[in-house]
């Protein structure tokens, strides 16, 4: 008897059973459609040029030089933040690391400087949004002001010219046929993968973002983790100073970078990135960045210029984040105001009767299947018929009682 | 007495006092009657770009486009006057409007019915307003000789020696005032922002509110948009680069809350007036004009941690008398 009274223990663990078809819609897969198409586009438009190894070579190059940044937006971004400041940070880092370089000190030293500026900036802007709580947007926005002040406090209108050697390797040179830009890129993505999907500190931010309350009451600490958060994203600014100073030619000013943040959010939000928080994979933007790359490298071969192609970037972005709105409650609440005029009785009647023939015609071709007698599918057949009328004239007597009553109310009030 | 000291935003007025007190002791140049109505005159774009983001904040959202509309309307305005000059100049100011107006009801439209984020939505029409503005442009500048007697004179034709963009602000600010505080539609901003749920509840079409609240603010944009070529004499397609943020600032600065429902019109034309003098201020004095832009920051991020600190003591406050009470 004791064994009949212990509860089963419910297997808890989602299995999730491999599913072409929906692996093949999932957004990551849409992702790559759209970089195929870019790539056929271009090999279309350009076969010159793009059967070539360099070309390829050179749109990545050109594309990636904000890509460490992306990364760390894809955590901001995960906790329901934002951080509008990485650009200045980013131009912050690269003058540290510049001025010591300038003055004599070792390339290690210089560089270290760099990012650890960058990891400060960002514990900055933690402590600012984890522990006293102000909203992310305004306090990055008035500190991405601080920190480029800063940088135009200390250069003025000058610019640094004096960078390690390897800033311009990893802008513009290659290892074997991968640009070396794009080795990095894959090893700081393949890091982030880890952190992200395969560590308990990936999933309390999956937690925090979220629900932060919820993450509170089951001991996450969510300050703590904020800062994490945001200083790591200063230190992948810091790293993204080295990509965009090598990819400038080894100089900086105070204005450079401007706008950069808003291409990282961009990046992020097409590769599926929510910015309410607590959605998003890290193969997302990493496969988007390409696309961007792409895109833009597409559009300025095809002879649009820098300013019309932030059109392109503008839509790309708008399609991105209404794509996944699209869904199934939208349709049937765009069906439920068109075709039912706003009537849930006549909605219900319609998916019922739908169901009906649904099933009543999986039933013929089960039939048919069997060889079974004509009459008995000519019999359904007719019952599907019947079921279509009454539904159509139940549909059109309640649409009438509707416009009556509507008539009605209009002549009560009027 | 305690009638004033119980203003909502005595804190940002003794702050703006103590402000023009240390401007006053270390520059006393700028509070001649010119430099202050130029130093007024120079700011007047961002009471419109402020208003129009004050009254998106309030609803919970953020508009960053408005820099890019003010940049798509003055282009347009800028370059059909120059071609047809013979067209009255109140025409500009109405095309002004339209344009700010059209560029805002699609921003609500994405917002408001497809449900988008507004940070998103507006970071996306940013670049296409943006983009569009260089298209109708060309990459073309247009010089004073270019701008005709008429259009200037709507930003800088003096009435009783105030330029007329002084006038137009003010105007704008009043219906603004009456539009947020006693009318409907207003409050329902108000509400929606405060707690979506029960407006929704009272019966108030969440949707519809927010399309209107972009809408203002587009418009408002539009319009500084005409005003700014006509006030500088000058235009090209990069005009207003940044200045949303800029806005959000004042509207920091002003009390405005970035999560919404609350906010009020004079709150952010003190905020305003702060902005300015704050600007003016560090400009004159020798040396610190490249520390512009590291103390506004500061100053943006001192004024929010002292509003935030102070809302927390006064909820705190409140909680303990009415724990006193039970």
């Amino acid at each position: 008897m004791a064994g009949e009274n212990k509860a089963t223990v419910r297997d808890l663990t989602v299995k999730e059973k491999f599913k072409l078809s929906k692996f093949l819609v999932r957004w990551e897969m849409m992702l790559i459609y759209i970089l195929i198409l870019i790539n056929l586009i271009l090999a279309v438009a350009r076969p010159g040029l793009y059967f070539n190894i360099g070309t390829i070579q050179s749109i990545i190059q050109s594309g990636l030089d904000l890509s460490p940044m992306v990364m760390g937006m894809v955590f901001v971004l995960m906790l329901g933040d934002i951080d509008v400041s990485i650009a200045s940070i980013m131009v912050l880092s690269g003058m540290t690391t510049g001025l010591l370089y300038q003055n004599g000190a070792p390339v290690v030293a210089a560089v270290l400087a760099g990012i650890l500026t960058g990891a400060a900036c960002g514990a900055f802007n933690g402590v600012l949004i984890g522990y006293v709580k102000m909203p992310a947007v305004i306090v990055t926005i008035s500190t991405s002001m601080l920190f480029r002040g800063i940088v135009e406090i200390i250069l003025d209108v000058n610019s640094l010219k004096n960078f390690p050697a390897f800033y311009n390797a990893i802008g513009w040179r290659n290892w074997g046929i991968f640009p070396i830009s794009m080795v990095l890129y894959v090893i700081i993505t393949v890091i982030f993968f880890f952190i992200l999907h395969k560590s308990t500190f990936g999933r309390q931010l999956y937690i925090v973002g979220n629900n932060p309350t919820t993450a509170t009451y089951s001991g996450i600490r969510v300050e703590r983790v904020k800062l994490i958060v945001f200083i790591l994203m200063g230190v992948m600014a810091g790293i993204g100073s080295i990509f965009f100073v090598g990819r400038m030619g080894g100089g900086l000013s105070s204005s450079m970078g401007t706008g950069y943040e808003m291409d990282v959010i961009a990046i992020c939000v097409l590769g599926g990135v929510s910015t309410n928080g607590g959605k998003g994979k890290v193969y997302g933007p990493f496969i988007s960045t390409f696309i961007m790359a792409f895109l833009l490298y597409t559009l300025g071969l095809i002879g649009v210029d820098a300013n019309t192609r932030k059109i392109v970037t503008g839509i790309v972005l708008l399609i991105a984040v209404l794509i996944p709105s699209i869904n199934r409650q939208l349709v049937a609440d765009i069906r439920l105001k068109v075709l039912y005029k706003n009537n849930k009785n006549i909605e219900a009647l319609n998916l019922k009767t739908a169901a009906e023939v649904k099933g009543l015609k999986a039933e013929i071709a089960r039939l048919k299947k069997e060889g079974a007698a004509s009459d008995k599918i000519r019999k359904l057949e007719e019952k599907i018929v019947s079921l279509q009328n009454t539904c159509k004239e139940k549909t059109a007597q309640m649409k009438a009682e509707l416009a009556e009553d509507a008539r009605r109310n209009k002549e009560r009030f009027s | 007495m305690k009638k004033i000291m119980g203003y909502r935003n005595i804190g940002l007025v003794f702050g703006l006092i103590g402000l023009l007190v240390l401007a006053a002791i270390i520059t006393p140049s700028m509070f001649s009657v010119n430099a202050v109505i130029s130093m007024l005159r120079n700011n007047a774009v961002y009471v419109f770009l402020a208003i129009g983001m004050m009254v998106v904040l309030v609803t919970g959202g953020i508009d960053l486009s408005i820099g890019a509309t003010l940049a798509l309307a003055g282009v347009a305005c800028t370059s059909l006057m120059s071609s047809h000059g013979e067209i009255p100049t109140v025409v500009w100011v109405l095309l002004s409007l339209v344009i700010g107006m059209l560029c805002g009801a699609f921003n609500g439209f994405v917002v408001g019915y497809l449900k988008v984020v507004p940070m998103i939505a507006t970071l996306g029409t940013m670049y296409i307003y943006r983009g569009l503005a260089f298209l109708l442009s060309g990459g073309q500048w247009w010089f004073p000789h270019q701008i005709s007697e008429s259009y200037q004179a709507w930003a800088a034709k003096r009435i009783l020696g105030v330029p007329s963009i002084l006038w137009i602000s003010a105007i704008v600010f009043i219906i603004a005032a009456w539009f947020l505080n006693y009318r409907t539609s207003g409050r329902r901003i108000y509400a929606i922002g405060t707690n979506v749920e029960s407006a929704r509840v009272a019966g108030i079409k969440e949707a519809r509110v927010r399309f209107l609240a972009f809408v203002i603010s587009g418009a408002l944009a539009g319009l500084a948009g005409m005003l700014f070529t006509s006030n500088y004499a000058s235009c090209t397609y990069s005009i207003g680069d940044g200045y949303e943020l800029q806005a959000v600032a004042i509207c920091i600065l002003g009390g405005v809350s970035i999560t919404g429902g609350r906010g009020t019109v004079d709150g952010v034309l003190i905020g305003w007036l702060m902005m300015s003098v704050i600007t003016q201020f560090i400009s004159l004095l020798p040396g610190l004009s490249v520390w512009q832009k590291a103390l506004q920051g500061a100053i943006i991020i001192i004024a929010v941690f002292i509003n935030i600190a102070m809302a927390r003591s006064s909820e705190k406050r409140f909680l303990k008398e009415r724990g006193a009470l039970l």
